[in-house]
């Protein structure tokens, strides 16, 4: 009796302490998986990194709910010639020190971004760039290095920061001290810097002269905790109020919760399924272990077997609990490039073993399935329902779901045969997905760095190769989506589900549009009355 | 009748007065048969993914599922029957735990009495280097190693023996330090037999009561090694899981109410070590002379 | 005596010489860390910059030349991902899991020998069978698993305290600290406990086992024979005699404690040096590992050296011995 009551002594005082934690109307607490690695925006190509930055400053082109690109700082664009983009920039926008925005910050930030980017690079976002021209204090001119017809696209996460502040800090020793709470963290976005601990608390205070208008919230606090479960639990705690990636997990038991809100939005990233082309690949193997004449993967039948075997409706129902969408091509629908000529993949386990027999495999053979286990929602799991699936049609899988600290580098040296991962197309554009995936591996023409199965479709590359120096957008989108249909019947590249991701708040609290991109944005999430 | 039993009965006789410790030796041999025999017994072998069924994931204890038969301790999140997966993590846990343990059981013997045996630097230089170890805990050396060298099995018993000679090399080389002064060793060293057999016949006799009082805390915690290591992500393949991985695979379940799948891997483990520690601090209790009067 | 110091340290230098290659090209052999950072857009070219940027171009044995020329001036290189200097990342952490660690390793302690002692004291009652019930239980049972239980019925069936997280901090002495606030209290309770739970059981064990051989040994029983108190008997010759290898083992176990914090502060997501390095393991955050790798080898080469020449003071013949 006595060790009860303490117990709920102990309860009641630490219930006191924690409702004594809870933010004022005025202040938004968000708590989120990951954080910005610097408050120098150019450090890093992270998600999580642009989605903080993106707080306190502006890009060029603006990233919509859907990825369609929109007027940011600048309002306008369009291609002069075949090397030349014209961007006309807004005129008005502040600074957070009061420092009118113009073409010297646009120019100052691009040429800045190769000397202090990290490991994960950004200079990808100006990979095309060869020359930055001020025209006048409110249009630059940006020459590329041969037609880059994507290049808005490249530009939503080129963040501007002010040339005046950050001139001091633009090598890599010098960058870190200026941005991390120093001088050099100026932007023209809706919130301004007031404290950040390295993996801790980003603290801002409303920007009140941003020049899509004043924030709904004065003050923002951005608090990462990295654990799935402790994110729910600060949540439910009331020591945050809005918390990205709900896990499936959590998700099903949320619903059931009457005190938070669960907000759905279609993720990015799609599950593919990649099956090698070599002449002879190293993980696939009679049933008996010897070695197999010829790659099976090289057959159209074994692979669209393969393509059969897989229950997406149950890899969505069970193994995501719901939360997730069967996949039908590399890119979500809607996006610049997908296809809606592409029908949705059937499931068909007797069809499968007939063409496993038709192939010359009427016993099967035997694969190591490799997938990484620790990068994105639900991926080991998906990779065993696979191996499930797999072995139910004869073919004999291995599933090795292992860290992504050893899928990379192994799948880099090209030592996989039959492999899965996530991909997300995070510009909202087929030339990013399908440049990298499905043209053959090209140094020379700088595509098909990603494509580690050696597929090579010789229509797919033309297209591919057309469509970079289309500035069209109409004939443009024409090319791409052919070049989509004709991979996903290829089925060397085979999707198997969309994820969704999920935000939660408390209930009735606030209203906000779940974006593509997963961003987790301060000024668009609004009090609800 | 005393004088003419073994000391092997002697001991034995002194062991079941503790009721508690007979109670641990049987929970180890019961575990220890399961996991031998788990094929023939569970309804299931967990680790082919042809027998699986993911329409039956994640189902509470009691649930019968396409196979026709009970999930009596549920199901995990690849449809996996939870008795049958813990009867394979047993033996998973089992083998590595022994396999660890006596690898690192004849290693370190090996180093601790020939550092003993022959003395002079090379016993500063090995003897510092086991100290230096020993002084290091297990669970980083382990973490470090398992980062290394990548999973699997290989690599994870490899981890946990260079994670756990230095207690045995400690062990053997302090009794063996002790009998090498002694007049008979001395004696035995001047006749022809080589070093080895000496070191063989008479050095290693009497190292063993304490060796064997390391080993059983070793293999309790190789296996409780394993299942942390397996819990950090950093053990054995998914596909076959061992009791850390099971514990680990169930741990998200864990905060919407589907406990079945951490916990019941986490009892029988718990169980294992326990039942290991207790027997193993009784043999402690009795190998210890200056307890007794 | 000048001698043995000399000796000792350069062991312990040899020693650190050794750690330094050994993880080195350990950390090296993990794998190549730019392709889990760099992003997929990232041409050809731009990898390889950003491999010369990082000095991953270089010979192995170059890239080590290097690190030791910055170590000696007392830098680890900067974070790959936090481009930041390592020290300054490891030096905002260690806080957290210092008073972690202290919290935990003193309260098994305080705990841990007083029950210890009553359990070696009256070995036969139950109180003591409990005792050494609890102790077994702790040694046995792995740290994450009790970890598990803690949140279960804490966080999760009673919902009486937080699952994870550091909670809220006040700056002390220029140093976050959150043992002095009410909620960052709330925060330490349960890794606390998970931490010292284990350290409990050893602390029990040991203090069991140190009274139960000094009640056997003559000193004690003359004091007996003699009439002395077995309250003064306790206070002044049993204490006595057992602080010594308690106060020894306390230091010794402050190291493996730090080191054992990677798997609380993993379960419990508190954000300490433990969880700095699991998940610079993840993300092949090779100048964080290192250095907390070397850290980690220099605490413990300089709690042997110290424990070895406190002892050398102590006992001459180990002096006599080495020399």
């Amino acid at each position: 009796m006595k060790v009860k009551s303490l117990i709920a002594s102990m309860a009641v005082a630490i219930g006191v302490t924690l409702s004594t934690g809870v933010a004022t109307a005025q202040t938004l607490t968000m708590g989120v998986r990951g954080g910005p690695e610097s408050l120098d925006p150019h450090f890093s190509a992270l998600g999580s990194h642009a989605e903080a930055a993106k707080h306190m400053y502006d890009t060029l082109v603006w990233s919509g709910d859907d990825l369609q690109i929109e007027a940011g700082l600048a309002t306008s664009w369009k291609p002069l010639d075949d090397t030349t983009w014209e961007f006309k920039l807004r005129e008005g926008v502040k600074f957070h020190d009061g420092s009118d925005f113009d073409a010297e910050d646009v120019k100052f930030s691009i040429e800045r971004i190769p000397a202090v980017s990290g490991p994960t690079t950004t200079t990808i976002y100006v990979r095309r760039v060869a020359d930055v021209e001020i025209i006048d204090p409110h249009t630059v001119h940006i020459k590329t290095n041969g037609p880059a017809a994507t290049l808005p696209y490249d530009f939503v996460r080129l963040f501007i920061v002010s040339a005046d502040a950050a001139k001091d800090y633009s090598t890599p020793e010098t960058a870190a001290e200026g941005f991390n709470g120093g001088p050099a963290a100026v932007g023209t976005g809706p919130y301004k810097l007031v404290s950040w601990e390295p993996k801790g608390d980003l603290v801002l205070e409303r920007f009140d002269d941003y020049w899509r208008g004043k924030g709904p919230w004065e003050k923002v606090i951005r608090k990462e905790i990295p654990n799935d479960s402790s994110r729910l639990a600060a949540l439910k705690a009331g020591q945050v109020d809005v918390i990205n990636y709900v896990s499936s997990i959590d998700y099903l038991a949320l619903q059931r919760d009457a005190s938070v809100d669960a907000v759905v939005g279609d993720s990015v990233y799609i599950m593919n399924l990649q099956l090698d082309q070599r002449d002879d690949t190293p993980k696939v193997r009679a049933k008996d272990g010897s070695k197999l004449d010829k790659n099976p993967l090289q057959d159209p039948k074994v692979r669209e077997a393969i393509d059969l075997a897989i229950d997406r409706e149950t890899m969505v129902q069970i193994v995501l609990e719901g939360l997730g969408k069967p996949a039908n091509q590399m890119m979500p629908p809607g996006f610049f490039g997908s296809s809606e000529k592409i029908p949705a993949r059937e499931h068909d386990a007797a069809k499968a073993k007939a063409l496993l027999a038709e192939a010359g495999y009427p016993d099967g053979f035997q694969i190591d399935l490799y997938c990484t286990s620790d990068r994105l929602p639900g991926d080991g799991a998906i990779c065993q329902g696979l191996g499930q699936m797999f072995s139910q049609v004869g073919i004999k899988t291995n599933v090795n779901a292992v860290s992504k600290t050893v899928y990379f580098p192994a799948q880099s040296r090209l030592e996989y045969s039959v492999f899965m991962n996530g991909w997300g197309t995070l510009t909202g554009e087929a030339s990013y997905t399908l440049g990298a995936l499905a043209h053959s591996k090209n140094p020379e023409v700088k595509l098909g760095a990603f494509n580690r199965v050696a597929y090579k479709n010789d229509r797919v590359d033309e297209l591919m190769q057309k469509g970079a120096m289309t500035l069209d957008a109409d004939k443009r989108r024409a090319l791409y989506e052919e070049a989509m249909e004709l991979t996903m019947a290829d089925r060397v590249y085979i999707p198997v589900v969309q994820l969704q991701t999920v935000w939660a708040a408390k209930a009735g609290k606030l209203s906000f549009q779940p974006r593509f991109d997963e961003d987790t944005l301060a000024f668009f999430i609004k009090p609800k009355n | 009748m005393s004088d003419t039993q073994s000391p092997l009965y002697r001991f034995w006789r002194e062991f079941r007065e503790n009721k508690l410790a007979v109670l641990a030796l049987v929970v180890v041999v019961i575990m220890i048969v399961l996991a031998v025999f788990a094929p023939y017994i569970v309804p299931q072998n967990p680790y082919d993914l042809e027998t699986l069924s993911l329409l039956d994931a994640r189902r509470g204890p009691g649930f019968i599922g396409s196979g026709g038969y009970v999930h009596y301790l549920g199901t995990d999140p690849q449809g996996r029957d939870l008795l049958s997966a813990i009867f394979y993590g047993l033996r998973i846990s089992i083998m590595i735990g022994l396999a660890a343990g006596c690898i690192a059981l004849v290693l370190g013997t090996a180093v601790g009495i020939f550092a003993a045996y022959a003395g002079g630097r090379t016993e500063t230089f090995l003897m510092r280097v086991v100290d230096l170890q020993l002084s290091f805990p297990a669970i980083l050396l382990a973490l470090v190693l398992v980062a290394l060298l990548g999973q699997g099995k290989f690599q994870l018993i490899s981890a946990l023996v260079a994670a756990q000679y230095a207690y045995f090399a400690r062990t053997a080389y302090g009794a063996a330090k002790g009998e090498r002064k002694k007049d008979y060793v001395e004696a035995a060293l001047a006749t022809p037999l080589s070093g080895f057999q000496v070191a063989y016949r008479h050095l290693l006799p009497n190292c063993m009561p304490p060796l064997i009082v390391v080993a059983t805390v070793q293999i309790a915690s190789a296996i409780s090694l394993e299942a942390t290591l397996s819990f950090l992500g950093l053990g054995l393949p998914v596909t076959e899981p061992s009791l850390g991985m099971l514990i680990s695979n169930g741990f998200p379940y864990m905060m919407s109410g589907r406990y079945w799948i951490s916990v019941y891997p986490g009892v029988a483990l718990i169980i294992l070590i326990v039942a290991i520690n207790i027997v193993g601090d009784q043999i402690r209790d009795q190998f210890n002379p200056r307890l007794r009067k | 005596m000048l001698g043995f110091v000399i000796q000792r340290l350069l062991q312990a230098f040899v020693v650190m010489a050794a750690m330094s290659v050994i993880v080195f090209v350990g950390v090296y052999a993990i794998g190549n860390p730019v392709e889990i950072i760099i992003p997929p857009e990232a041409t050809d070219e731009i990898r390889a910059e950003v491999i010369r940027k990082l000095g991953l171009d270089l010979p192995l044995w170059q890239q080590y030349f290097i690190f030791v020329t910055n170590l000696v001036q007392g830098d680890f290189g900067r974070s790959y991902i936090y481009n930041v200097p390592v020290l300054e990342l490891i030096a905002g952490r260690l806080p957290a899991t210092l008073e972690l660690v202290l919290i935990s390793i003193i309260s098994a302690t305080v705990f841990g020998v007083t029950l210890g002692i009553y359990a070696g004291y009256r070995p036969n009652s139950i109180i003591s069978k409990a005792i050494m019930a609890i102790s077994v239980l702790g040694f046995s049972v792995p740290s994450f698993w009790v970890g598990l239980i803690l949140i279960l019925t804490f966080a999760v069936n009673m919902g009486v305290l937080p699952a994870g997280g550091r909670g809220e901090v006040v700056n002390f002495l220029g140093v976050q600290w959150s043992f002095l606030t009410i909620d960052g209290l709330s925060h330490i309770l349960l890794p606390a406990l998970n931490l010292a739970f284990f350290k409990l059981a050893m602390m029990i064990r040991l203090a069991r086992a140190g009274t139960r051989e000094i009640m056997l040994t003559d000193t004690i029983k003359f004091a007996r024979a003699a009439g002395i108190s077995e309250g003064r008997i306790l206070r002044r010759h049993l204490m006595k005699l057992i602080s010594v290898p308690i106060i020894t083992v306390f230091g010794l176990e402050l190291g493996s404690t730090l080191a054992f914090a990677v798997v609380t502060e993993t379960i419990f997501s508190w954000p300490g040096i433990g969880k700095l390095i699991i998940d610079s393991i993840t993300v092949l955050d090779r100048p964080v590992m290192v250095a907390y790798l070397i850290l980690t080898a220099l605490l413990f080469v300089l709690i042997n050296l110290t424990v070895d020449l406190v002892f050398a003071l102590i006992d001459p013949r180990i002096r006599a011995g080495a020399a």
